[in-house]
């Protein structure tokens, strides 16, 4: 089954060029049922990979397969191949799976869309970048996925591009994702001309001759691009506007799938961070302060959806915290659990945002708990996940990340639990407002609000799936098993390169313990401050709501100065200098082309006197070397 | 360097002529550029009132290159009609393919009425509102724009 | 005494020259049988007939290529004819050139009301000239070649009767290609007299025995060859006759002329310089170098003033002879895999868009000033897409056969130490992209209906939308296009119908340039083996 891993590329492939052709004739709800098989049987495919890797022994979990050459000039050397490891399978595995509950759930969702195709087949491409992406084993085409995930993000981003809000989301997004996008080039340069080859295994294979210093920018570039996929600081605030896509979007691309990205490429990479402890740290640093900013930053939002977003990238940081204490097998563990538990979080607040007709302030909800019985049982479920109650998956995902970033420095660590407790508070407020309390969407709207109702079953089914995967999902990477679990699956991948804490049981109950606390205070304190009130205005300073005045930054440092040599470079740049330039090249072009076409005069005597001074020409340097040697 | 001297004399001689040729004709062609009625047919002043009819039908030019197809085969079978007992059947092959080929151009000059020596097609008349004027500017019409280039 | 001479009939290996004989016979079959119709022939059954002879040969080419892969390339016919990767590729893309450009023609045919096969004999007789050119391993071959290619191409410039331009094309291009011939001819006399042989590979044998060191017999011979090659493949100074010939001749002939005369032309330029004069490569390298400089800039700066489109694509041939000529001067091995690579590449690229051109041409085949493309994807979308491929492709864009095909030659031509000209070959291909693009805004841009947007004058953003339109026109010289009649608009904003066939010819070469292009392993592999016979 191992030598057919190209299929599960190439199912959502096919799904895309289906739709393409068909999916307007196929319409709504059938172009939808199209993209969901393609995606499941992506998923299929995935599943079998999985049980042939795992029957290999553990050792011989490495398969590489060429299947053609794509580029080859000169030590370019680009091949298309699949490197299929348990970390590929890992990411494999829950990115067709999680997609393919998504793409059942979006039937639902996108009903009576007027562009419903549309919408499954920027779904289904986005499948195929994302599995290319994951699979490929040389950076090149990794970065043709890294692309094609891009792009897909920023067409769903802006899927109601007729919205002005959802057109600049995507616009920003792709924007910031470019400069990313320009590190990860970079990193590629830098590989390629120190290393001649873009393929993976080689290069880790030949990385002690990339040089410390070399190997130290080439991973901090990687963090560049690292920090504009996976939404980190400095490049983190696209993913709140990103919410502007339909849900279905922001749960898959920019919670469970897409977003991860950026890790997986540090995890995948790992051979070479291990070459470079400073950038680690950085990667560590990075990680910790982008899942603080971020949780505090959750606890202030209105909208359900920007609430789920900051928290997403809140997790991530805790990912590349995870990633940069060398601890790859807890960041997976996390992205795993993350997915389950955020995009079953999204899926409900999609479900709440279709059951109220598009309403996704928080504050004008409440009370939901009645009317949507399905999605309140869920959400349950996510919430207490997230927030890190035992024995849900996320507290042991989120405790393995903090055990490890203990041992690698407890400043880290501190800050880790803050953000726990952070993170316990917020998700509860959000909770607590949201489906609790009296139903303030019955009253905003005056009577003729028809009451919300609860979503069919294609939407409902997904919700169930993830909720039991986000209850249980701790089982992949319970302390006590490890040597069974994740850990033992993905160790060979990592080697030596792999941080591994686990040692002094001890210690680690009194971690664990610690962990399970932050969750029950943060839990504790949010529901007793938003049990009644929704509106309290101290505990939502300005300055959390406006993101830590990031945005305002940004638009002061980089926007306006920027619109300022936009301007320079629009009145003086480009209508005196380029446009004088290419004006000035035009014109040379045409007044010399005008001389020579002068002698394009139509008379045939002409031309034979131009083929006859050719003639002479070539015949003088001949007799010339004759006279001259 | 000797053995070239004959090659780079006719060199020498070849530019020369086109050059004093050149100059012959600068020298003594007539310095006006012709007027448009001098470029008029028959230079006289009197309109035709037909078109200008052809020198002789263009039949014989047909006729002339149907000649050259059979020259051609003669100029080949002679030599094949010297050697054809050394070259054996290969070389009576290659003949008759060859015949036959020729045979073929033969058959659609026929077939498109080459050999049919009918009346020709009447004359036909000029256009009625033929002038002095849209005469002249017929025969000096500017060529079409965009040709020159 | 001549009877008394043992005369040896040569063994000959018949599946070298079955492809000849087949597009040869195949034409003379369809002549033979179009005169025993009592009326015109019925296009479609010439289409279809010569469509089936192309891919006889087409289907033969490969099983050459099984052959030459297994037994390795050879000679035949007292070594008069070589088959070898080389040649195999050049027949199998001129046969497929053929079956396309018939295709394409049989909807101008039906189109302009001329009845009769004699366009496909004609071609076909062509593109056997061409293969000759390619298998030819003596200068008598390449010159036997040469004139079977060439003489079809001047009666086929002529072909339509009823404009007077194709006459002039066709009159021109016999004149100045009589007038190459002789100096082409006078080559191989020289060429003979210097080492007294003229077949290639005895040549290259002699040259490399015998040290000749600057014969001024020879050299001027190898001169005089290369300028009747030049001649054909259209580098400048050499190429004046193929504005004017491209333009009279019907749309779809010169589509079929750039890709067949230049494949021909090239494939004998590059086996016998290479191959056989590749000895003397120090003399004729710096030749060509100059050329091939001329050629790139010439070809793409008047490509860009051009405002009818037959032109414009005459002078991006010569653009594009330029860059194979890239190829050429690399003057190896891999300089000519690169160079027939890029023959290939053009070869669809052209006849696809030459397509378009006579789609677009209308009754009268006369709409090919650019105006006629205004607006063209509103009206036709399907078409103005594949137009759109075709051009980019032409321009090097990347994930197109064009693209590949230029990087190979500049990669070639990097190798040979020729960087400055590779530096040359990018501003030009710059410089081209300029005309590519053009007629892709013009296509993408409103109709020709659509009425001029009033500008205010103190409005910021109108004013540089203004600056820049303005710019457009001086760029693009669009400003008299504006202004065409309101009449002609009107006809110009109609729909041209598009003949089925043509339709399929375009999209066989859109698929391609396109799918070769984004999967290009097998056909850089296919190159890469298509090495000539020998290469010193």
């Amino acid at each position: 089954m191992l030598h057919a891993a190209y299929l599960m590329a190439l199912f959502p492939l096919a799904g895309f060029v289906v739709l393409v052709l068909a999916g307007r004739r196929l319409g709504d709800p059938w172009a939808g049922w199209v993209g969901t098989a393609a995606v499941s049987a992506s998923f299929v495919v995935a599943c079998l990979s999985l049980g042939s890797l795992w029957g290999e022994p553990a050792t011989a979990r490495h398969f590489v397969e060429n299947y053609y050459t794509w580029i080859a000039v000169g030590h370019l050397q680009v091949h298309v191949g699949v490197l299929v490891d348990p970390l590929s399978m890992t990411m494999c595995m829950f990115v067709t799976g999680v997609s393919a509950l998504i793409h059942l759930y979006s039937i639902g969702y996108m009903r009576r869309d007027s562009e419903f195709s549309k919408f499954f087949i920027y779904m289904n491409l986005f499948v195929f970048s994302m599995v290319v992406l994951v699979l490929s084993d040389n950076l090149l085409v990794t970065f043709v996925g890294w692309e094609g995930v891009g792009v897909c993000s920023y067409f769903l981003i802006a899927y109601w591009h007729e919205r002005p809000t959802a057109a600049s989301a995507g616009k920003k997004a792709f924007v910031y994702n470019r400069i990313g996008d320009a590190g990860f080039l970079i990193a590629m340069f830098l590989i390629f001309s120190k290393l001649k080859t873009l393929d993976m295994v080689t290069i880790f294979a030949h990385r002690a001759s990339l040089g410390p210093d070399a190997t130290t920018a080439a991973v901090l570039l990687l963090l560049l691009a690292a920090t504009g996929k996976s939404a980190q600081i400095p490049l983190f605030n696209w993913l709140p506007d990103a919410m502007e896509g339909p849900t279905p979007v922001s749960a898959l691309i920019h919670a469970a799938t897409m977003v991860t990205a950026g890790v997986y490429l540090l995890c995948r990479m790992n051979p070479l961070l291990a070459n470079s402890p400073d950038a680690m740290w950085v990667i560590a640093v990075i990680g910790g302060v982008t899942a603080f900013v971020a949780a505090t930053i959750a606890t202030s939002q209105q909208d359900i959806k920007k609430v789920l977003a900051f928290s997403t990238v809140s997790q991530i940081g805790y990912m590349t915290l995870a990633a940069g204490t060398g601890a790859y097998v807890a960041a997976i563990f996390l992205m795993v659990a993350h997915a389950f538990y955020k995009a079953l979080l999204f899926l409900g607040a999609g479900s709440v945002i279709h059951g109220l007709h598009d309403e996704q302030d928080i504050k004008r909800m409440g009370g939901l708990a009645r009317v949507l019985p399905w999605t309140y049982a869920t959400f349950l479920v996510a919430w207490l996940a997230i927030a890190g109650i035992p024995p849900l998956s996320g507290f042991w995902a989120k405790g393995d990340v903090l055990d490890n970033a203990f041992r690698k420095s407890p400043a880290l660590w501190a800050l880790g639990v803050l953000t726990a407790v952070l993170t316990a508070y917020y998700m509860t407020r959000l909770f607590v407002v949201t489906f609790r309390g009296e139903a303030r969407w019955a009253t905003q709207r005056g009577g003729s609000h028809e009451p919300p109702h609860e979503c069919p079953w294609v939407m409902r089914l997904p919700l169930v799936v993830l909720a039991v995967l986000a209850f249980a999902g701790g089982i992949l990477g319970l302390p006590w098993v490890h040597r069974a679990g994740l850990g033992s699956w993905l160790g060979p991948v990592f080697g030596p390169a792999l941080y591994d804490a686990r040692e002094g049981a001890g210690l680690q109950v009194v971690l664990a313990v610690v962990d399970a606390l932050a969750a029950v205070i943060g839990l504790g304190v949010a529901a007793w401050a938003w049990r009644a009130e929704v509106d309290r205005p101290t505990l939502e300073p300005q300055f959390l709501q406006r993101v830590w005045y990031w945005d305002d930054a940004y638009d002061a440092l980089v926007g306006r100065p920027g619109q300022a040599l936009a301007r320079v470079a629009s009145v003086v740049v480009e209508s005196r200098i380029i446009d004088g330039a290419v004006n000035g090249v035009a014109e040379a072009v045409r007044a010399s082309a005008a001389g020579v076409r002068r002698l394009q005069t139509g008379y045939v005597r002409n031309y034979a006197l131009g083929i006859t001074l050719g003639l002479a020409a070539v015949v003088a340097f001949v007799v010339s070397r004759v006279w001259w040697s | 360097m000797a053995q070239y001297l004959p090659i780079f004399a006719l060199l020498v001689l070849g530019v020369l002529f086109g050059a004093l040729s050149f100059l012959a004709s600068g020298l003594l062609a007539p310095r006006k550029k012709p007027t448009a009625a001098k470029l008029a047919p028959y230079e006289c002043g009197i309109v035709p009132d037909r078109e200008p009819p052809a020198r002789f039908p263009v039949r014989f030019y047909l006729v002339a290159m149907i000649f050259i197809i059979f020259d051609i085969e003669i100029v080949f079978l002679y030599p094949f009609a010297v050697v054809f007992r050394q070259l054996h059947t290969f070389a009576l092959v290659e003949v008759l393919v060859f015949a036959a080929v020729v045979l073929v151009s033969f058959l659609y000059l026929v077939s498109n009425g080459a050999l049919s020596w009918g009346p020709g097609k009447w004359l036909r008349v000029g256009l009625p509102a033929r002038t002095s004027e849209s005469t002249i500017a017929r025969v000096s019409v500017p060529p079409p724009p965009g040709r020159a280039a | 005494m001549l009877a008394a001479a043992a005369i040896h009939v040569p063994a000959i290996r018949y599946l070298a020259i079955m492809p000849v004989i087949v597009l040869l016979g195949g034409a003379i079959l369809l002549l033979a049988f179009q005169s025993l119709l009592r009326g015109p022939m019925r296009l479609r059954m010439a289409t279809v007939a010569t469509v089936a002879i192309s891919l006889a040969a087409f289907g033969l080419a490969w099983w050459q290529w099984a052959d030459v892969e297994a037994h390795g390339p050879y000679t035949t016919i007292a070594h008069a004819v070589v088959t070898d990767g080389f040649s195999v590729l050049v027949t199998v893309l001129v046969s497929a050139v053929m079956a396309l450009s018939a295709m394409v023609a049989e909807g101008y045919l039906a189109r302009e009301g001329i009845e009769g096969g004699e366009l496909h004999v004609l071609a076909l007789v062509s593109a056997s000239g061409a293969v000759l050119m390619a298998q030819a391993n003596d200068l008598v071959i390449v010159f036997l070649g040469l004139e079977i290619l060439s003489i079809a191409l001047y009666v086929l410039s002529a072909y339509n009767h009823r404009r007077a331009e194709s006459g002039e094309a066709g009159l021109k291009y016999f004149v100045l290609g009589g007038f190459s011939t002789a100096i082409f001819v006078y080559g191989i006399a020289l060429t003979y007299g210097a080492t007294g042989t003229t077949n290639l590979t005895q040549l290259a044998d002699f040259l490399s025995r015998n040290v000749l060191i600057h014969d001024g017999l020879l050299l001027a011979g190898m001169a005089l060859l290369l300028v009747g090659f030049a001649f054909k493949v259209a580098a400048v100074p050499f190429h004046m006759w193929t504005p004017d010939v491209y333009q009279g001749a019907p749309s779809p002939i010169t589509g079929f002329m750039a890709a067949v005369a230049k494949a021909g032309g090239f494939a004998a330029f590059l086996r016998v310089f290479v191959s056989s004069f590749g000895v003397l490569r120090a003399d004729w390298r710096p030749i060509i170098y100059v050329l091939a400089i001329v050629t790139l800039v010439v070809g793409a700066a008047l490509a860009v003033v051009q405002r009818d489109i037959k032109r414009m694509l005459a002078y991006s041939s010569v653009n594009h002879a330029g860059f194979v000529l890239l190829g050429l001067q690399a003057a190896s091995a891999v300089g000519v895999s690169s160079a027939l690579y890029y023959l290939f590449a053009y070869g669809f690229m052209v006849v696809g868009s030459s397509a378009v051109v006579t789609v677009i041409g209308r009754h009268g085949d006369r709409d090919h000033d650019i105006a006629a493309y205004r607006g063209l994807a509103r009206r036709q979308p399907l078409l103005a897409l594949c137009f759109a491929v075709l051009l980019l492709a032409q321009a090097g864009v990347p994930f197109t056969t064009g693209f590949l095909a230029k990087l190979q030659v500049v990669v070639a031509s990097v190798d040979g130490r020729s960087v400055p000209l590779a530096v040359v070959a990018m501003a030009s291909a710059a410089l081209a992209a300029f005309f590519y693009l053009r007629v892709t805004v013009l296509m993408y841009g409103p109709g020709p209906d659509a009425a001029p947007a009033p500008v205010g004058p103190g409005d910021p953003p109108l004013a540089v939308a203004r600056r820049t339109r303005l710019n457009a026109a001086l760029l693009l010289e669009l400003a008299p296009v504006a202004v065409a009649d309101q009449p002609q608009r009107a006809a110009l904003a109609e729909r041209v119908p598009v003949p089925a066939l043509a339709a399929v010819a375009v999209g066989i070469c859109v698929l391609v340039t396109v799918v070769l292009g984004v999967f290009p392993a097998p056909l850089v592999d296919f190159a890469h083996r298509a090495t000539l016979l020998f290469v010193p």
